[in-house]
């Protein structure tokens, strides 16, 4: 079994920062994520017709893709993949094979989970081609366990 | 399929009775396996490392979109588009009521939400699609995950 390294996140408390991931859309990866999504558009895998649409000359990363490597991020933080209660986000612009890509986010609110132990922290996420635009932009809900949570944060 | 545009700040305008009729039309469903070796290629994509018992979180719009019962292709023809069109997600939401785990079978269902048709300054006209997905685990008909998406449809010809 994989097992995930120790969240990085302690002492969680509103305005902390999530340890950003960066990643570079590989060409390789879209292709296979075309076969899984059985997406037809051949922006994802096929130079010529990403010029022919004038996208430039380079694949066009999939829009899930891009939430996947904000997915991970928040996972990294949590601790696990099966933290993630919500994920929302508005799609802001392309991403093509090659861009070097920044997932970043921030706590906005801490609340106790109802019927649960631990708390559930809202979190403003983005993600930003390196040194360029804004690629997505959202919010995000994720679990967290009470000993994660700074002391000063449950008191208030 | 490419992402989106910003639709907030364009001008709404009059649809077609043909694409407004496709607001609450049901996908004919169906049901998605997370077979092990899709899960693993699926993580492996997003550059993640692939775990055991519980599926990226991605997984939920793949079992959603596989599973809704009909092609990309077919659902840009309900309403009069294609691939070649250029069509682009707009907005994503989903909702996790409990992980998408390996091996487990969801029965999918939903559909159209919404459609606008809108022009913007640098967009151009194009509608907006709204479409909602659920995944039920087929074990125990427990509620495990809502999708809900959006679809930027461009109308250059229009």
């Amino acid at each position: 079994m994989q097992v995930r390294p120790a969240p990085a996140a302690s002492d969680i408390c509103v305005g902390m920062q999530l340890p950003p991931l960066e990643v570079v859309a590989s060409v390789e990866k879209m292709k296979t994520t075309a076969a899984l999504l059985q997406d037809p558009n051949p922006i994802h895998f096929d130079v010529c017709a990403v010029q022919a649409l004038g996208l430039g000359d380079r694949p066009v990363n999939q829009g899930p893709l891009n939430m996947g490597y904000v997915m991970n991020m928040l996972a990294a933080f949590t601790g696990s993949h099966d933290c993630l209660r919500r994920f929302r986000v508005r799609f802001l612009a392309n991403v093509a094979a090659g861009d070097r890509v920044r997932a970043t986010g921030v706590v906005t609110a801490l609340r106790a989970s109802e019927g649960l132990s631990g708390y559930l922290a809202e979190c403003d996420v983005d993600l930003s081609i390196v040194g360029g635009r804004a690629v997505l932009r959202g919010t995000a809900t994720v679990a967290v366990e009470t000993a994660m949570v700074a002391a000063d944060a449950i008191r208030t | 399929m490419r992402t989106g545009t910003r639709a907030s700040a364009a001008v709404p305008v009059e649809l077609p009775e043909s694409i407004r009729a496709q607001v609450g039309r049901r996908f004919p469903g169906g049901v998605y396996t997370v077979e092990p070796y899709r899960a693993w290629l699926l993580a492996d994509a997003t550059a993640d490392r692939p775990e055991d018992a519980i599926a990226h979180p991605l997984h939920a719009w793949l079992a959603a979109t596989a599973g809704m019962g009909i092609t990309w292709d077919e659902l840009f023809a309900w309403f009069e588009a294609t691939a070649e069109d250029g069509p682009m997600i707009g907005e994503h939401e989903t909702e996790l009521h409990r992980p998408v785990r390996m091996n487990r079978s969801y029965k999918v269902s939903g559909g159209i939400v919404s459609v606008v048709r809108k022009r913007g300054r640098t967009a151009g006209l194009f509608d907006l699609v709204e479409y909602q997905l659920e995944l039920h685990d087929e074990t125990d008909g427990g509620h495990a995950a809502t999708c809900r998406n959006s679809i930027v449809f461009p109308r250059r010809g229009a």
